[in-house]
């Protein structure tokens, strides 16, 4: 109650600051969450809470599609004018480059205001030389859907726990005339939300985060296996065949529809899933491929984020705005069941069945690594993408994936 | 004669020999095929998803769905977006066409060295690939805080279908006899008063080409339009769709709709106006 | 006769519209893209001068696999030359011949032009969805199943997929330009030869095709630089994809600007570009001169 009381008094303030400066601020802020984005109506709700505790500021809230939004925020940020006050990114390697350039303002400051209700351990992935330039509010953890419904027909009650029972499940599923895997061949990410799990669960996550660092080499059996493995997969049919010409969109509403047994894609995806499959779906994690490795070793971890321009002419006002907006996507996204929140949560929301099996992984979890495409730069990411896109094509073998990543990476 | 009869042959009145049936047959075919596609484009705007997906792909659509015109037209704002591109192409058009006619007078009917020279290096914009200026042209925009605005369109698309209007232009103004000039000059008419009361005038047909060249050029711009206008108000119709698109990837429907809604004024014009786009074609593409 | 009116100012007035928006627009922008051609440079940070570094890697990278962007492109000049241009020169040549319906041939063989690409594309996409598209219902409804294909998504068809509503939109477009050139042939030409007892095939290659060679010459221009400058469709089709099949010049350059950060680079294909299409565009010329001078 105090913590409320403390924040209303330091909300009040900032209010009667602005009132006193008694001219209307404009906030702009860019994001991806277009209308038919899940997380488009926290945005709408988020704003109307900020304007109407602040009755001075608006704040102007331009959505674009994902890919379209990456090539946006690059070529103004690249210019350096026409900047947003407050903008949408991801972690790691996006922001960095950004930081890098000194177009992302540093809140050390700011921090420990909000210290108590956002952990430092979520903020891993926006810090810089241990310096913080982002606002995470959701954490994404891959995540592998199933079709019970599907499973039950081939005989199974429970997502497959060991590798060769998963072999086992695919092959019984492919004899039942049923696709194992729905995957977008389309878009290379969605290729390696099916790699990375298979590469952590058979190097281990602290050493995928050195060859991500440039500290461990790629070259390495581990590797190689995993992308045996993956290969495997390929060779079998495990994955629709019209999956090359399919978004993830499509690939998404498929399973949705019943047409796949599972789907492994970000844990963003629960509130689709959990609202619209009419099957039994749950959630869970690929099993591990190096028996020496834990289950929870984990692909994800705390990504959407909020950061302010450093060209902002309001600093104060849009720095106090991305914390409120961050904290209030948090918590709608945890109870709207779209995604695990990085602040605090309200321990006694009423949450779906899939969002608590994806918090029970993040609390299970031994380790976490980003995405690869996150976590690289942006021309390391694409030259890392392009290697797996060349192993889902057959084009590359195994070795030749570990041998190229390892040669072209640094 | 008789080769000479054969030739003349397709007036209808006699009957048509193999080869006629088979010119006929093509045409027909190609013609089919140049339709199909916005055929099938305003039927599947109108089905459900059960039709489109295998009942009834090619056929008029048994339930007519106008539910998917409303949802296309409220996600988005497609009207917004139609008139965006109107403004940027009716500028753009006029801004080509006044700064070419004038370009053209100046090298053609006006007498100096290097009005040769002038002429070969704007038609190295034909060749220019529009894209390969898009980050100077960025960097620049933005330091003229040019971005997010109409201009940041109509400039670049301006540039861009110049050559392409003076080379229609000087078709059109060879059209005109010098002695009207010389007429003029003797009247006591200086080099402005040519231009605005003899040339400008007679150049009217070429307005229709030129204008039509330009339009296609910026109507249908995908790049720029995505990359200079971050502003929702100011959007395109290209970007409008692309974004429209990729969000009901499976919900045919309202794609067609939205495709449809892009489509339909340019189809109606070109109704009306198609004879009028053609024959200006004829007279400028002949002396280009 | 002299043309007594030659006033450098009045001369300069009225190219100055058209020469800002040109150099501006087109000339400056080139030369500053030399320039960052020969930089390393994210978009972020100030541009580093590395002299020539950008090509040398432009043409050995195996990752950027610029030959494949290129001969996507040489491809798609030859199939426009060799396949579009003919059909719309066919097409053009018996419309001219009071065809019955002329008009209406015509309307409807040059509304693909004036539609949006991105509708263009869009529809496209739509026909070839491996599972509801049109023409895979087609071949299955003819019994056909195994030609069936993931057509934009196997890397064996893509190509071919991609390029086939690129070169249909614009048929007919170089169609009425053909049109136009044959009307403008004076029908005394025509008469004469048939007086001559010329065949139909005879007065189109001996009076007509030579007549209409400035704009046979326009319309290969415009094919070949337009394939060599081609974005939208694929952009909009496959994007390059499946693995870079279908990666034309553009598209790399787009994906090394925007995806990869590498405005150096991208700006280094954009200068490619421009020397090729200017070279191109003069090869094309002297071939037909050459022709002409014969």
């Amino acid at each position: 109650m105090k913590k409320i009381l403390a924040l209303a008094l330091a909300l009040t303030m900032l209010c009667a600051a602005s009132l006193a400066l008694a001219e209307p601020i404009t906030l702009q802020l860019w994001s991806i969450a277009t209308e038919s984005d899940s997380s488009h109506q926290a945005f709408v709700d988020a704003i109307a809470a900020y304007e109407a505790e602040h009755p001075d500021i608006k704040i102007e809230h331009n959505a674009t599609e994902n890919e379209a939004y990456k090539t946006k925020i690059k070529a103004a940020m690249s210019s350096g004018e026409d900047l947003p006050d407050i903008f949408f990114t991801w972690g790691m390697g996006f922001l960095g480059e950004f930081v890098d350039a000194g177009r992302v303002v540093c809140l050390d400051d700011y921090y420990p205001a909000y210290a108590d209700e956002l952990p430092e351990a979520m903020t891993v992935n926006v810090r810089y030389d241990n310096k913080m330039f982002g606002v995470p509010y959701t954490m994404s953890l891959v995540t592998l859907y199933a079709n019970m419904d599907l499973l039950a027909q081939v005989g199974y009650d429970h997502i497959p726990a060991t590798y060769d029972e998963m072999i086992a499940c695919c092959d019984a599923l492919k004899a039942a005339g049923i696709i194992p895997f729905g995957v977008s061949g389309k878009e290379a990410w969605c290729l390696s939300e099916y790699v990375e799990p298979l590469v952590i669960k058979s190097v281990g996550g602290d050493k995928l985060r050195d060859m991500y660092n440039g500290v461990a080499s790629w070259n390495d059996e581990g590797v190689i296996k995993a992308i045996a493995a993956f290969q495997d997969m390929v060779t079998k049919e495990y994955f629709d065949p019209s999956a090359p010409a399919l978004g993830n969109d499509e690939v998404k509403n498929n399973f949705i529809a019943g047409k796949y047994a599972f789907y492994q894609n970000g844990s963003w995806n629960n509130k689709d899933i959990g609202e619209q499959a009419k099957f039994a779906v749950q959630a869970g994690t690929f099993p591990v491929l190096n028996p020496d490795v834990t289950l929870y070793q984990m692909i994800g971890g705390p990504n959407n984020t909020l950061a302010v321009t450093e060209s902002c002419e309001h600093k104060a006002e849009a720095i106090d705005a991305a914390f409120f907006l961050a904290r209030y996507f948090s918590d709608a996204d945890y109870k709207s069941g779209a995604n695990l929140p990085c602040w605090a949560a309200d321990p006694k929301a009423e949450v779906g069945p899939l969002i608590v099996s994806a918090a029970d992984m993040a609390a299970k979890a031994d380790n976490m690594v980003l995405f690869g495409d996150n976590f690289l730069s942006a021309d390391a990411a694409n030259t890392y993408l392009d290697y797996i896109v060349q192993a889902y094509a057959m084009d590359i073998t195994p070795e030749e994936y570990a041998e190229g990543l390892d040669a072209d990476l640094k | 004669m008789s080769k000479n009869k054969a030739y003349i042959a397709p007036d209808g009145k006699r009957p048509l020999t193999a080869r006629q049936t088979f010119v006929y047959a093509v045409l027909i075919l190609w013609a089919a095929i140049s339709l199909f596609p916005v055929y099938w484009m305003l039927t599947f705007s109108l089905k459900n998803n059960a039709e489109i997906f295998g009942e009834n792909v090619i056929g008029l659509p048994k339930y007519w769905v106008w539910e998917n015109y409303s949802r296309a037209l409220h996600t988005g704002d497609m009207p917004r977006y139609f008139l965006n591109s109107v403004i940027v192409a009716v500028s753009t058009i006029l801004i080509t066409l006044t700064a070419s006619v004038m370009a053209t007078y100046a090298m053609t009917r006006l007498q100096w060295k290097g009005s040769k020279t002038m002429n070969k290096f704007f038609m190295l914009g034909l060749t220019i690939p529009i894209h390969a200026s898009i980050v100077p042209l960025y960097t620049t925009l933005s330091r003229l805080k040019m971005l997010n605005s109409y201009w940041a369109l109509i400039i670049p698309y301006s540039a861009f279908s110049l050559a392409m209007g003076i080379l229609i232009c000087i078709g059109f103004m060879g059209d005109i006899p010098y002695d009207l000039d010389e007429a003029a000059f003797i009247d006591g008419c200086g080099v402005w008063g040519i231009f605005l009361r003899i040339i400008a005038p007679l150049m009217t047909p070429a307005v229709a080409t030129v204008g039509i060249y330009t339009f296609l050029q910026c109507w249908n711009e995908l790049m720029f339009a995505n990359v200079f206008i971050s502003k929702d108000a100011l959007k395109t119709l290209p970007v409008g769709v692309q974004a429209l698109s990729g969000q009901y990837t499976t919900d045919w429907g309202p794609i067609g709709a939205a495709l449809s809604l892009a489509t339909i004024p340019t189809l109606i014009v070109y109704v009306f106006l198609s004879k009028r786009i053609q024959d200006s074609f004829i007279a400028g593409a002949v002396k280009g | 006769m002299k043309r007594p009116f030659s006033y450098k100012l009045n001369i300069f007035l009225f190219l100055l519209p058209a020469l800002i928006l040109f150099i501006g627009v087109l000339i400056a922008p080139i030369i500053l893209s030399g320039y960052y051609s020969l930089t390393e440079w994210n978009g972020l940070k100030t541009p580093v001068f590395i002299g020539l570094a950008n090509y040398r890697e432009l043409f050995t990278s195996r990752s950027i696999n610029i030959m494949r962007a290129l001969k996507n492109a040489m491809l798609l000049a030859l199939l426009s030359t060799c396949i579009q241009l003919p059909f719309a020169l066919w097409l053009a040549l018996k419309l001219s011949k009071h065809v019955k319906g002329e008009r209406a041939y015509l309307s409807i063989y040059f509304m693909p032009v004036l539609i949006s690409t991105v509708v263009i594309g869009q529809l496209w996409l739509k026909i070839y969805n491996p599972d509801y598209g049109v023409l895979n219902l087609c071949l299955r409804g003819m019994g056909l199943d195994n030609l069936a294909q993931i057509w934009l998504g196997n890397k064996k068809t893509a190509l071919w997929a991609a390029f086939v509503p690129i070169l249909w939109q614009y048929v007919g477009y170089h169609m009425l330009l053909m049109y136009a050139g044959i009307k403008g042939v004076p029908p005394e030409l025509n008469e004469a030869a048939m007086l001559d007892g010329c065949t139909e095939s005879q007065v189109n290659r001996y009076i007509i095709i030579p007549y209409i060679k400035p704009i046979l010459r326009v319309s290969v221009i415009f094919a070949v630089t337009g394939s060599l400058k081609s974005f939208d469709l694929i952009y909009v089709l496959t994007n390059g994809g499946p693995n870079h099949a279908t990666e034309v010049p553009s598209t790399l350059m787009i994906n090394l600007l925007f995806l990869r950060n590498r405005y150096g680079m991208g700006s280094t294909i954009a200068v490619m570009l421009i020397v090729l299409c200017f070279a191109f565009a003069i090869l094309i010329n002297m071939i037909f001169k050459e022709e002409k001078g014969r």
